[in-house]
């Protein structure tokens, strides 16, 4: 307790310089960030050339580099996703409605809406197989995943075809559905179940080994179905339609696990993206309203939430979770990546292995050259980027308080110059702060009636821009009307301040009409604030 | 019973002989500081009024370093010699008038054969036996005494003043002097002390400002003076005339016709120089040990110190408050610098570092006019006994009254001392939260010109057991442009209110998140109210916190806190209410109105009705937590303090504590006090479960008491009845409202008539109250019982 004590009673320094520091604003209410908007929000944006028309897909090479296919128009673009722009483009007679990269990444199935179903390779421009059986626009096609054989796809006649992508043939064709299928995506545990939705607000649950083409599940989302999507565990599905993302546990039979309705214009893709290497899954939507939005399935919460100026038509997340894909629908494509630190750091390390080998000689000199001796400047600069070991013992310097030079003239006491050091250096909080501080030292009205011309028009050009402001308008109108009022000779008829005052009259005039105009609409809101009180 | 908050700073301290303490006059006693620890070790108890002079023998070898005697001289008219390391009391010699100053030349002068028979003092003392007419009398003499002698002669005047003067002495003891107005009198001790009549010569130094202080050099005959504007005069070889010793004066002769530059009116000395650096009054003035340097100091708060041969200086700046005096050690490392601020600092020296700080109460802060009354400067943590005051430097001093001792400080408002500037920054108001951990303050920025000034709120919390405070909110201009008038703290709840002259009031919550760690806890507004636009004057919650009662200048509105709904108003008082309180968990509310017409009234908030009223103009107002007992502390009008028969009963005191319990309107017990402007009063609620009451005076004295202690009820039978006078005769319409208040217990005031007598009560005991040790005190049982028995004396002056 005494030892305590002594310790407090030493606290108490008299010996302390207080420097003039501004008013500290308020911090924001909201919430400190969270680890998903810091992982989302760190997508570096990168520009894309915008294209011709509404980005219909988005899909990445499940093999790295990962790069991504963007379906616009008539064409597919293949982009890299290093440097974010396209290396080939595929053409096609009719608009593009899906693309699917296939597991080994070395081919790429897409529809169009005539109905044909095309496979290319990436290497190559010519299709190397061309699917014609539906009969009317195909709207999705997908590979499974691990499956490198065969194809699904659907389109508005209705069938789900499965595809023998070899022989070009139809495997079998899955009737069931009574209106346009328009998506369906492929379970990640087992190659020949899939899932499919349609307009008729249903969700199909298909297995390939079934022969009788019949669905082993369906689920009703209860609006048209725009899009679906396998969570990673195989179990769960997610599916949009209109403004509604939900959830579906397919082993429990189909069951409700949360839905999500936060958009307001129709969802019309979804992706299943990994917050970082390590991260949780994340679903990601996004939907006419221009809104990307990232849900937390497990707690069932929109976790981050970006806007983007068009309606946004697809979504994709690369499987490394690098790069971000956001097609909307005038063409434009907002792409966002990560920085990479971890691979650049191994390159460099490599790069250091490679240039060590060659450089032993140079070493050699380094170390000829570190014999520092007085008639280099280094001698005398020697050690002091020194770092302590972890057992050294280190004596403390004193820190003693940085001041500025408006501080010093305030210190010395030279009050006129300080606030004009002050006014040149166009900070207005300090600005502001050194005046309240001459204020407190009633020394203000002195310092303004000894201003020179110059200072003047310095003092008088910063009240014509900063009077209005809201923080500071309670000092500064007070301040301009006792200058006005005490330096009116000197300002009258000058040329160079005649701008100045113009642009004070027009400022404070604008300030009134604003305070008149609020004035009005408090008085409307007032008793319907009072009624609503009753 | 705990007193305490004593000054430091009345007259100088002085380093024992190994410099390992301090001795410091605190009051009546000398207390003993350790120099290591900053802690105090013993006092010197005896005395019966201030003691004005404190001188260790000087040791004059190093095995005499251990020596611990010193001599001391009071205003009560005695000169003790004590040896301080028992402490113990040697002698006392009496010598019939107040003494203001003592030296002892020949401590200093030939400490080796030191005979106490040749012990001679010169003393300033003031002559009581001349009534103070007008500044005309000469009432303050120098005078020289042998203190050999067990009885005292009247002593030789040298010289007669206005008033008592601070006599100071050279360091060789050759010289000592006054200065007096414009002019310094130096006389030189006549050497030997074998002829004792042969009186000390006399010479005078001329200046053209008034003079604040002088020192002389410890070898050379240089003396230094400082002026009220700032000068710092040198005179160098003064004397060498008129006090020149006979083997000189030769040469004194033959000086005659020199011309000596800066020397005013044929003044003895060879030459004047002066110094500038001091913008205001030089306080402090004392050369190094080896005469080298030169340290001055004044209202700057700058200890300067002056290389004497070429006048360069160096500066140890900003202690923040005005220097008093600048004290040198034995030990060349330490001395010591003593501030207005009651704060004594040991410097470390070649540095001028400040190693420890002797941290006394700090005097209340000079409030500019329009605040006095106004501000609430006092708050106290009433678990703890910790007393949070404001003070000069817009600094919040935490003081532990239980201790006696400062704890830590809280810079409100981080602006740097600067000295005779005009008051501009105020802080108005401090209130602690029940639990101590949250400070609330209020500070105002006077506009210049009616350009700039602002009102801010600020919140302070404090670690868990760590009473050092730290910024959590400020919120500027809480209430628009108008002044906050009083911080509340919710009793168990994080929230607070503050009310404006405004109009409206503001209901603060923290809102800690339990996610967030404790340091982004912030205070946010949670409700407005208002009353019809009427200036809400004062605040205060209920025991529970249920309730919130708002003074609106004469009515006072009941809230509910938490949903921010009036609940009832309670009817109008005369005037606008200044303090509410409620009465610990009952149902009466306790407000108090001052201007124009003093009121204490008491509501009962279950019926919505006036229990009872009186007219007194209340200072302050407390109310125990869980007991229904309340205090107010009441200044008594002038009038009637003047009137004859009662002068005896309040001897200068100007204030009265009365207790009361709950309802009733007759007080349980009632105690007067001096200072009672701007005082303020508090129980504290230990730890023991006992319930002591706190009572701060205007010039941040304090006394801690048990209120319910037996002997208190016979003390307030006295002043009981005074009182009653008081209503009967003055304008107070307090018998005019309730009749005649029922006749006090004869038969208890018997009882204590015949307990007082056997007692001998000291002549004055209020007026000593403050002044006694804290540290080393008698049982408390037994305090009471004399403190008690002293004041009986007077009940039978009044009976009589």
């Amino acid at each position: 307790m005494e030892d305590e004590l002594r310790v407090r009673l030493n606290d108490h320094q008299p010996s302390k310089i207080f420097p003039v520091k501004p008013k500290s604003t308020p911090k924001p209410l909201s919430k400190p960030e969270t680890p998903d908007s810091r992982y989302w929000s760190s997508f570096k944006p990168h520009s894309v050339p915008n294209l011709v028309s509404s980005v219909s897909a988005v899909a990445f090479s499940p093999i790295h580099p990962h790069s991504f296919a963007v379906a616009h128009s008539t064409t597919v673009s293949l982009f890299s996703s290093n440097t974010l722009t396209a290396s080939r483009r595929f053409s096609f007679k009719d608009v593009v409605s899906s693309v699917s990269f296939r597991s080994d990444g070395a081919l790429l199935a897409a529809s169009d809406l005539s109905g044909t179903v095309q496979v290319f390779d990436v290497k190559e421009r010519m299709a190397l197989r061309s699917l014609r059986s539906h009969k009317a626009a195909a709207r999705f096609v997908k590979y499974p995943v691990h499956d490198k054989l065969h194809l699904v796809s659907g389109g508005d006649d209705g069938v789900v075809k499965y595809w023998d992508v070899a022989g070009g043939t139809v495997i079998s064709d899955l009737i069931g559905h009574k209106d346009y299928v328009r998506c369906g995506d492929c379970s990640p545990v087992n190659d020949s179940m899939f899932a499919t939705g349609a307009y008729d607000h249903t969700i199909k649950v298909w297995d390939a080994r079934v022969g009788n083409s019949k669905w082993i599940a369906e689920i009703n989302h209860g609006a048209p179905v725009e899009d679906i999507v396998y969570l990673p565990s195989g179990g769960m599905i997610a599916t949009a339609g209109l403004n509604s993302v939900k959830v579906w546990d397919l082993i429990g039979g189909g069951r409700m696990v949360c839905s999500m309705e936060s958009h307001n214009k129709t969802v019309t893709c979804l992706s299943v993206g990994r917050m970082g290497l390590e991260g949780e899954n994340r679903l990601v939507s996004v939907a006419l309203d221009g809104y990307m939005k990232v849900f937390d399935y497990g707690r069932g919460k929109v976790t981050y939430s970006m806007r983007f100026p068009a309606p946004l038509m697809s979504v994709g997340l690369s499987p490394d979770s690098s790069v971000r894909v956001v097609g909307g629908s005038n063409g434009m494509v907002f792409a966002g990546k990560k920085k990479k630190k971890v691979r650049d750091e191994e390159e460099k390390k490599k790069a250091s292995v490679m240039t060590s080998f060659w450089s032993v000689k140079s070493e050699v000199d380094e170390s000829r050259r570190r014999a520092l001796r007085p008639s280099y400047f280094r001698y005398f600069q020697r050690g002091q980027s020194e770092k302590p070991s972890k057992d050294d013992y280190l004596v403390k310097e004193r820190k003693g308080v940085k001041l500025t030079r408006h501080d010093k003239l305030l210190k010395k006491f030279r009050h006129k110059e300080a606030l004009v050091s002050v006014l040149e250096e166009k900070k207005p909080a300090d600005v502001v702060a050194v005046m309240e501080e001459l204020v407190a030292r009633r020394k203000i009205v002195k310092c303004v009636s000894n201003l020179e011309e110059g200072e003047l028009g310095l003092l008088l050009s910063f009240l014509q821009r900063y009077c209005t402001v809201e923080r500071y308008s309670k000092l500064l109108m007070a301040l301009t009307k006792k200058v006005l009022e005490t330096r009116g000779e000197d300002i009258n008829g000058k040329e160079e301040f005649k701008g100045i005052l113009r642009n004070l009259k027009r400022e404070v005039n604008q300030e009134i009409k604003i305070q008149q105009s609020l004035l009005e609409i408090q008085g409307v809101i007032a008793p319907l604030m009072r009624i609503a009180g009753r | 019973m705990i007193r305490g908050g004593r000054s430091y700073v009345k007259s100088p301290p002085s380093f024992s002989n190994d410099a390992k303490k301090l001795l410091v006059c605190t009051g009546n006693n000398v207390s003993v500081f350790s120099a290591a620890t900053g802690l105090q070790i013993t006092s010197l108890e005896g005395h019966t009024a201030p003691v004005t002079t404190l001188i260790v023998v000087p040791a004059s070898s190093a095995a005499q370093k251990i020596l611990c005697y010193c001599w001391t001289a009071s205003l009560d008219g005695t000169i003790r010699h004590w040896d301080f390391s028992g402490p113990e009391l040697l002698k006392t010699v009496d010598a019939q008038v107040p003494i203001y100053s003592m030296v002892i030349p020949c401590l200093l002068s030939e400490p080796q054969q030191l005979d106490s028979s040749k012990l001679v003092a010169y003393v300033s003392v003031e002559d009581t036996s001349l009534v103070k007419e007008g500044s005309k009398e000469l009432r303050g003499h120098i005078r020289r005494f042998n203190l050999a002698k067990e009885r005292l002669p009247r002593g030789d005047t040298l010289k007669e003043t206005e008033e008592p003067k601070s006599i100071v002495i050279s360091p060789s003891g050759e010289f000592f002097g006054i200065h007096h107005k414009c002019k310094i009198h130096v006389w030189g001790v006549p050497s030997g002390g074998g002829s004792r009549n042969a009186l000390a010569k006399k010479m005078t130094l001329h200046h053209t400002k008034v003079i604040n202080a002088f020192a002389f050099h410890p070898t050379e005959r240089i003396i230094a003076a400082g002026d009220v504007t700032g000068r710092v005069l040198i005179w160098r070889s003064f004397g060498n005339r008129k006090l020149a010793l006979a083997s000189q004066k030769k040469n004194a002769r033959s000086m005659v016709d020199l011309d000596n530059p800066g020397v005013r009116d044929g003044d003895d000395a060879e030459s004047c120089t002066t110094w500038h650096w001091h913008s205001a009054e030089v306080n402090v003035l004392n050369f190094s040990s080896d005469g080298a340097y030169l340290y001055s100091g004044g209202r700057e708060g700058v200890l300067v110190v002056w290389q004497l041969d070429t006048g360069k200086k160096k500066f140890l700046p900003r202690i923040g408050s005005p220097l008093l005096y600048f004290i040198w050690s034995p030990e060349p490392t330490l001395s010591s610098v003593v501030c207005a601020d009651n704060q004594i600092h040991l410097l470390k020296m070649p540095s001028m570092e400040i190693s420890r700080t002797i941290s006394g109460i700090k005097p209340p802060p000079s409030l500019p006019k329009m605040y006095e009354g106004l501000s609430s400067t006092v708050a106290f943590d009433r678990s703890s006994g910790i007393a949070a005051l404001c003070t000069e430097n817009y600094c919040v001093q935490l003081y532990n009254l239980l201790n006696d001792r400062g704890i830590s400080e809280v810079q409100v408002c981080e602006r740097n001392h600067q000295p005779g500037d005009e008051i501009t920054v105020v802080v108005t108001a401090v209130a602690l939260s029940l639990d101590g951990s949250v400070m609330s303050t209020t500070e105002v920025k006077l506009p210049e010109d009616g350009i700039g000034g602002l009102v801010s709120l600020k919140f302070w919390e404090s670690e868990p057991d760590n009473k050092t405070f730290t910024l959590s909110t400020i919120v500027y201009e809480p209430h628009k442009d108008a002044g906050v008038s009083a911080i509340a703290f919710h009793p168990t709840r994080s929230m607070a209110v503050s009310t404006s002259f405004g109009g409206d009031f503001k209901i603060w919550v923290c809102n800690s998140d339990k996610s967030q760690t404790e340091k982004d806890s912030s205070w946010i507004c949670h409700a407005v109210g208002s009353y019809k636009k009427k200036p809400m004057t004062a605040a205060a919650f209920s025991g529970d916190g249920t309730v919130l009662a708002v003074a609106a200048e004469n009515v006072i509105t009941l809230w509910n806190p938490v949903k921010n709904m009036l609940l009832s108003v309670l009817g109008a008082t005369l005037t606008p209410i200044t303090k509410l309180c409620f009465v610990g968990k009952s149902e009466f509310l306790v407000a108090a109105s001052n201007f124009p017409k003093p009121e204490l009234s008491v509501w009962n908030t279950s019926k919505l009705s006036l229990s009872w009223s009186y007219g007194l103009r209340i200072e302050a107002v407390t109310s125990a937590v869980d007991s229904s007992t309340f205090a107010v502390l009441a200044l008594v009008p002038k009038t009637f303090r003047k009137s004859k028969s009662k002068k005896n009963i309040f001897r200068g005191r100007d204030g009265a504590i009365l207790l009361f319990n709950g309802s009733d309107p007759k007080p349980v017990s009632i105690w007067t006090v001096m200072k009672a402007q701007g005082g303020s009063i508090s129980f504290l609620e230990g730890d023991k479960s006992q319930l002591r009451l706190a009572f701060v005076n205007g010039s941040h004295e304090y006394v801690v008491f048990d209120p319910s202690s037996d002997d208190t009820h016979e003390r307030s039978a006295i002043d009981y009845e005074g009182l009653v006078g008081e209503e009967e005769t003055g304008d107070f319409g307090y018998t005019s409202l309730y009749g005649q208040l029922p006749d006090y217990d004869k038969k208890r005031k018997e009882d204590a008539e015949s307990l007082a007598t056997p007692f001998i009560s000291s002549e004055r005991p209020w007026e000593t109250i403050f002044s006694g040790s804290t540290l080393n005190f008698p049982p408390l049982q037994k305090l009471c019982g004399e403190f008690f028995e002293s004041l009986m004396e007077k009940s039978n002056s009044v009976v009589e």
